[in-house]
């Protein structure tokens, strides 16, 4: 766009492309009161006049920010003060009327494809469609702003921590509604809407903002999170369906944080990691009191969950000491047999082919709920008048271990262990010859990871009630090294949003379901072409990536000065 | 000491398939340093390919067996080869290429995408070709007169046509790798490049066309084990590639990897280790169901006292 | 700071709460459409309807949706309409329980036709015994389901939730052991994939072989994902059986068959319904080969004609596969059972329980033959068909009664 259309011609046209793309915005949040299709049971029945549905309703923050950013500079900037210089008002609207745009069609797509025929699609539809058009065609013509540099304010620390709480409370609020979105359509429309109204933040620079917000407040920061985390169950109304998902991202979220120091921070890539998953399912499982259980030891749950991690690393040292000798691409493939090995192992441990264990493929069912002093894990309880069910009480659990998991994890990252294991992923030899001890270091990253994967495997057993060996499979721990990949190596929120998507999607987007691993290939080759450190990046990592690009090391440097001048305002002249 | 020359003759022919696929991950590992991990795949669309021949030829049941052996087996043998080294050169231009020089990690689970793309490629699309058969479960793979369901009777031996086949084909691929390695140009810049590709570069080698080389006969070789195993075993589907493609993977390694000749004799070794482990291990360990992983076990053994292969000719340490 | 960060969690949670609360009015306007004066109950299905098992998966939803068409057709509970709801399980237990959980917070679901696999069953089950919602699986044949842990020694039913319309291997095997000492077969060698279905049934069989005065000379397994039986074949040959007893499905039955009869093995396959399709004999499963199936032959049974006629009329695009009768019966089951919860129910979730109770008294003759359950919840169908394949297709030999 910016090459097309010259600085000149923005200059000359300024005042008709905001009254136009005025004008569209207000086309969009009029169509809201009017029907968006004939008929019922499209989306979340849009159908209606003079009552958008709760789907409209988010749908018309777009135009409405796109409204907002273009009338207030009217006001001008002088009378606005300070805070108006170091915003991008233009481009910002640019962004919101391009989601606006890509939203609506979207929403209009879906509403052709479920009512079968895009003569469903009613007068508000329309209206929406052409006013968001219109607006998407007339900001381009908007001279560009500068650079956000809000980040760069000084904002008493009050603010931010309420910018902080506000933020988590809307990831709460949007993530609570994504779940409730029962049709496919309704869920496209609103992942599209939420990814616009992140991107047209970022673009207006509050991002950059609330980034050094929470660098600054990190433990408010990370204490919300978790509150929130733990405020969704109450957002459910007790309703188990959704709560069930969100319990097994978890458990797959918790799992891809232990394959993340391996992969992400270690460098070594190990494609059998849901083997110690397994390991650590099989051994609470026998370990339980379930009728088929094989063994006469039934530990409190304390206990097995240690022994289900220390059953784990013992496998993780015993696969990890001979390989991580020869290093490099060979462990990918041994670790990737040793994967098979554990599943066709616990297949066989059936009394059959070898002593009974496992009960080979019809694995270990009847699991008993988890009991902590009294507090059942099966029963449903009533907390401030909303009904929480059974995955709920699995969900905070879960929430638990992966509280530990990151704690772990980040005080590995920023100690001695973690800069070594830095060292070697970025140059092994190197990292030897400065005396880092590569093998013990590499062999702890292993058993380490193998280990938060059988804790997290001990809870799985007891939340799936049943354990069989057909779970393990290679695909599963492909699903989690994409979990990490596509998240952003060696991050914690990354790997997080990663399995998030992973999970939900599928669960989500039914309709493509047949089509799922087909796009998870090719969604893994494209990713490795175009954004090798993921969605969310690690800046050590990205610029591992992308050696030879200057201009993002010196961004990358940039980002980290003014970083570190937040974090010691005292020590002003760091220049560089 | 009939089952022992038995399971032998089975175990070759097994190790013959494995040392077809192995030799693709071998050369292509001696070049660009690249566990083609998508390998496995490319062995799973040559029995596809020389399947869809069949097909596209009328589906030709009831030729002689002079016809079938001279006109129609080297005819699917080409659709295969074709197929393979086309779907091989398209990820190689298209997935592994832009990231000849990013780390290694890319490149792998780059590889691992491919293999998961085309598995549900061909599981999805193979049946939407007009009158082609669904992929979604297994396909019976024709007939060819002359070799399915014949056999040698040799003292209590029976040696089944499909097994003379597939080592018949491994020796004759053998013969024609070791001319095209060692005599003809193309050959020559291979073994070049992998001993030093930037000094091969300085010499006026165009790398990029070796590497293209490597992709294609290993593609090649793999879609030979793609007919051969149609033959043996009488089905295919898309699934074949995976257990198939990791043992093949084991048997290079076995050898040495980047070693031709270690690929054959590792992948023959594997076969038969596997074949032997069902009939001479005793008790519950010695059912059929434990193969795999006495396959792999002999993986990490080999790692770890003999980590440059039997035939070792690389420094394995290379990461 | 904490108390701050408290107060905001509360701020989200009254967001979030006003924003549920806030569309009520329009729901008004949408009910009382074209459903009449009907109450709604639906009947659910757990199955892989994506993925490499979505064939079977597909047949158990057309089958369920074609007995659910009927049944609204011929009103067979009146006052009612029914409703397919049709869940994806991947084949996957932890998405298997997804699908249970997102059925049993359906309050007009009253009964779940489903699972394909014995390993998703046992993630799913328990969702559902916990809302009291039936289920009748048309192909889990794990003996445990239905009769625990102890399933010999002590059976003890688990879930009283649970019904299947397919036989358990206790009855096929014991059948297909029958036949072949009738036969003058007095040495079996027996094979099996080690998945549930397979080791019940060659458990079963070499039980009953034995117990009839056979020999089982050899008794090996193979991994579900094998292609390649030469090292198996010639150790069983070894043995020389005069007949191979395989448990497990048609995928890796018929190329053992072919690759037998390669290896100079040229004695006769037989199987139980997993192998009793015509996909065996297209992959290599050749004349001689032999296996049971449950009931008489379809095209003799009267009651199976609804089943076969209607699901081509129907017009479905996926053909019924293996477990599409055993489907058909599981549905009718359901339905027979709500004729009678049903009919004095005010809302479908409040009838969930006596569904469950009326389950027991559920007697009928559906696609597969007799449809009844014991005090476990199996089938009591004990009439089988021992078939061959006799020039290219099956053809029955022998229909029975398992005493």
């Amino acid at each position: 766009m910016r090459v097309i259309i010259s600085d000149q011609t923005k200059v000359q046209y300024r005042y008709p492309a905001r009254a136009v793309g005025i004008l569209g915005a207000v086309m969009v949040i009029v169509s809201i009161f009017l029907p968006w299709s004939y008929g019922q049971g499209a989306l979340d029945d849009v159908g209606f006049t003079g009552a958008p549905s709760p789907l409209q309703m988010f749908v018309v923050i777009l135009p409405v920010l796109v409204l907002v950013l273009l009338a207030i500079p009217l006001v001008g900037k002088q009378r606005l003060g300070k805070v108006a210089k170091v915003v991008a008002w233009n481009t910002s609207a640019k962004t919101a009327s391009i989601a606006t745009l890509v939203t609506v069609t979207i929403a209009l797509a879906a509403i052709a494809i479920e009512l079968k025929g895009l003569a469903n699609v009613e007068i508000g539809g329309w209206l929406a469609l052409i006013g968001a058009a219109l607006a998407a065609l007339a900001t381009p013509f908007l001279p560009d702003s500068p650079e956000p540099t809000l980040e760069r304010v000084k904002s008493p620390k009050w603010a931010q921590i309420v910018g902080i709480a506000v933020m988590m409370a809307a990831v709460l609020f949007a993530a609570a509604f994504a779940l409730n979105q029962t049709d496919a359509g309704a869920f496209l429309t609103y992942l599209a809407f939420l990814v616009g109204v992140v991107l047209v933040l970022r673009q207006f620079g509050v991002m950059g903002w609330i980034g050094i917000a929470g660098a600054n407040n990190n433990r408010v920061l990370v204490m919300s999170a978790f509150i929130v985390a733990f405020a969704f169950p109450f957002t459910q109304d007790g309703s188990d369906a959704n709560m069930s998902i969100a319990s097994q991202v978890l458990i797959f979220a918790a799992a891809a944080l232990g394959l993340n120091i391996v992969v992400g921070l270690v460098g070594l890539l190990d494609l059998g990691y849901i083997a110690f998953l397994g390991a650590g399912a099989f051994t609470a499982a026998v370990l339980s009191e379930s009728a088929f259980s094989t063994i006469d030891f039934h530990p409190p749950f304390i206990v097995t969950v240690l022994i289900a991690g220390a059953v784990s690393s013992l496998l993780g040292l015993l696969i990890g000491a001979p390989t991580l000798r020869v290093s490099g691409d060979y462990l990918a493939i041994v670790t990737l047999a040793f994967g098979e090995i554990f599943r066709i192992t616990m297949n066989n441990l059936d009394g059959n082919d070898g002593p009974n264990v496992t009960n080979g493929s019809n694995g270990i069912s009847g699991i008993p709920e988890l009991n902590f002093f009294g507090f059942d894990f099966g029963e449903v309880h009533t907390i401030l008048g909303v009904e929480i069910g059974r995955f709920a009480n699995y969900y905070w659990l879960m929430l638990v271990v992966i509280a530990l998991i990151i704690v772990v994890f980040m005080n590995l990252n920023y100690s001695r262990i973690g800069r070594g294991w830095v060292a070697i992923r970025e140059d092994e030899l190197a990292a030897e010859a400065m005396g880092v001890n590569t093998f013990a270091l590499k062999l702890l990253a292993f058993a380490g990871g193998a280990f938060l994967a059988g804790v997290a495997g001990a809870v799985k057993a007891h939340h799936d009630v049943s354990v069989t060996p057909d779970q393990y499979v290679f695909l599963e721990s492909a699903f989690l090294l994409a979990a990490v990949v596509l998240g952003g190596m060696g991050t914690v929120v990354g790997v997080l949003i990663g399995a998030t998507i992973l999970k939900l999607l599928p669960e989500k987007l039914r309709f493509f379901s047949d089509y799922r691993l087909l796009l998870f290939g090719l969604l893994m080759v494209i990713m490795m072409q175009f954004r090798p450190e993921g969605i969310i990046a690690d800046e050590r990592r990205q610029l591992e990536f992308h050696a030879e690009d200057e201009e993002l090391a010196e961004e990358i440097e940039e980002e980290l000065i003014t970083h570190h001048a937040h974090l010691n305002p005292e020590r002003k002249g760091f220049e560089l | 000491m009939e089952l022992f020359f038995q399971q032998l003759i089975n175990g070759l022919s097994l190790g013959a398939l494995y040392a077809l696929i192995a030799v693709g991950y071998t050369v292509v590992y001696g070049i660009v340093q690249l566990i083609n991990f998508a390998h496995g795949e490319i062995f799973m669309v040559g029995a596809f390919g020389a399947f869809g021949t069949w097909m596209i030829l009328g589906q030709p049941k009831d030729w002689s067996v002079a016809a079938s052996l001279f006109i129609l087996l080297p005819l699917m043998l080409l659709g295969g080869i074709v197929t393979s080294v086309a779907v091989a050169l398209l990820t190689e231009r298209f997935a592994y290429r832009p990231l000849r020089n990013a780390p290694r990690l890319a490149p792998l689970i780059t590889a691992i995408g491919v293999s998961v793309f085309l598995q549900e490629f061909v599981r999805l699309f193979y049946g939407r070709i007009p009158g082609f058969p669904d992929a979604k479960s297994a396909i019976a793979f024709p007939a060819i007169p002359g070799i399915s369901g014949e056999s040698i009777q040799v003292g209590g031996v029976l040696i089944q046509m499909p097994a003379v086949f597939t080592i018949g084909a491994l020796a004759v691929s053998t013969v024609f790798l070791w001319y095209f390695v060692n005599r003809t140009k193309t050959g020559r810049a291979m073994i070049a490049t992998s001993q030093d590709a930037d000094t091969a570069r300085l010499m006026g080698i165009d790398v990029d066309k070796v590497i293209v080389a490597a992709f294609g006969v290993g593609a090649g070789l793999a879609a030979i084990a793609g007919v051969a195993h149609g033959l043996s075993y009488g089905n295919i589907d898309f699934r074949m590639g995976f257990l198939a493609g990791l043992k093949a993977f084991t048997a290079a390694v076995l050898g040495g990897i980047g070693n031709i000749n270690g690929a054959v004799v590792g992948g023959l070794v594997l076969g038969i280790v596997e074949a032997m482990a069902t009939t001479f291990i005793p008790g519950q360990f010695g059912s059929s169901a434990w193969k795999d992983v006495w396959a792999f076990v002999l993986l990490i053994l080999v790692l770890v006292f003999r980590p440059q292969g039997l035939l070792g000719a690389k420094v394995v340490d290379r990461a | 700071m904490f108390k701050r960060s408290f107060k905001l969690a509360g701020v989200a949670l009254v967001a979030a709460s006003l924003a549920f609360t806030g569309c009520g009015s329009r729901t008004e306007a949408t009910t009382g459409g074209s459903a009449g004066t009907n109450k709604i109950a639906k009947i659910g299905v757990i199955a892989p309807l994506s993925g490499d098992l979505s064939a079977l998966g597909l047949g158990i939803r057309n089958s369920v949706d074609l007995a659910i068409r009927q049944a609204n057709e011929s009103k067979a509970i009146p006052g009612w309409t029914l409703e397919l709801a049709a869940e994806d399980d991947e084949a996957k237990p932890d998405i298997g329980k997804n699908a249970a959980t997102k059925l049993a917070s359906d309050d007009a679901v009253v009964g779940v036709v489903g699972t394909l696999n014995s390993s998703v069953a046992q993630s799913v089950i328990p969702v559902l015994d916990a809302a009291k919602i039936v289920q009748v699986s048309p192909a889990n044949t794990n003996p445990a389901l239905t009769k625990g842990a102890d399933y010999l020694t002590a059976p003890a039913r688990p879930n009283a939730n649970y019904f299947r319309t397919c036989t358990t291997d206790a009855v096929q095997g014991p059948f297909a052991a029958q036949y072949l000492l009738g036969e003058g077969v007095k040495k079996v060698a027996t094979i099996h994939d080690k998945k549930s279905y397979g080791q019940g049934l060659v458990s079963e069989f070499s039980k009953a072989f034995t117990a009839g005065g056979g020999t089982v000379v050899a008794a090996e397994t193979i991994n579900p994902d094998d292609k390649n039986f030469s090292a198996v074949i010639s150790k069983v040959k070894g043995a020389g059986p005069e007949a191979v007893y395989y448990g497990g499905e048609y995928p890796q039955a018929g190329p053992l068959s072919k690759q037998m009869k390669a290896a100079g093995l040229n004695v006769p396959v037989m199987g139980g319904d997993g192998i009793f399709s015509g996909e065996f004999i297209k992959l290599g499963g050749s004349d001689g080969d032999l296996a049971t199936s449950v009931g008489a032959p379809v095209d003799t049974l009267a009651s199976a004609k609804p089943f076969l006629d209607g699901y081509k009329a129907a017009g479905f695009s996926e053909g019924y596969e293996a477990y599409g009768a055993y489907s058909y019966d599981a549905a009718n089951a359901i339905i027979a059972a709500l004729k009678v919860s049903l009919a004095s129910a005010t809302d479908a979730k409040s009838a969930r329980e006596a569904t469950i109770k009326a389950m027991s008294s559920v007697s009928f003759d559906g696609a597969t033959g007799k449809v009844a359950f014991d005090e476990f919840g199996d089938s009591v169908s004990r009439v089988l068909t021992v078939y061959a394949v006799t020039s290219g297709a099956w053809a029955a030999k022998k229909t029975g009664e398992l005493k």
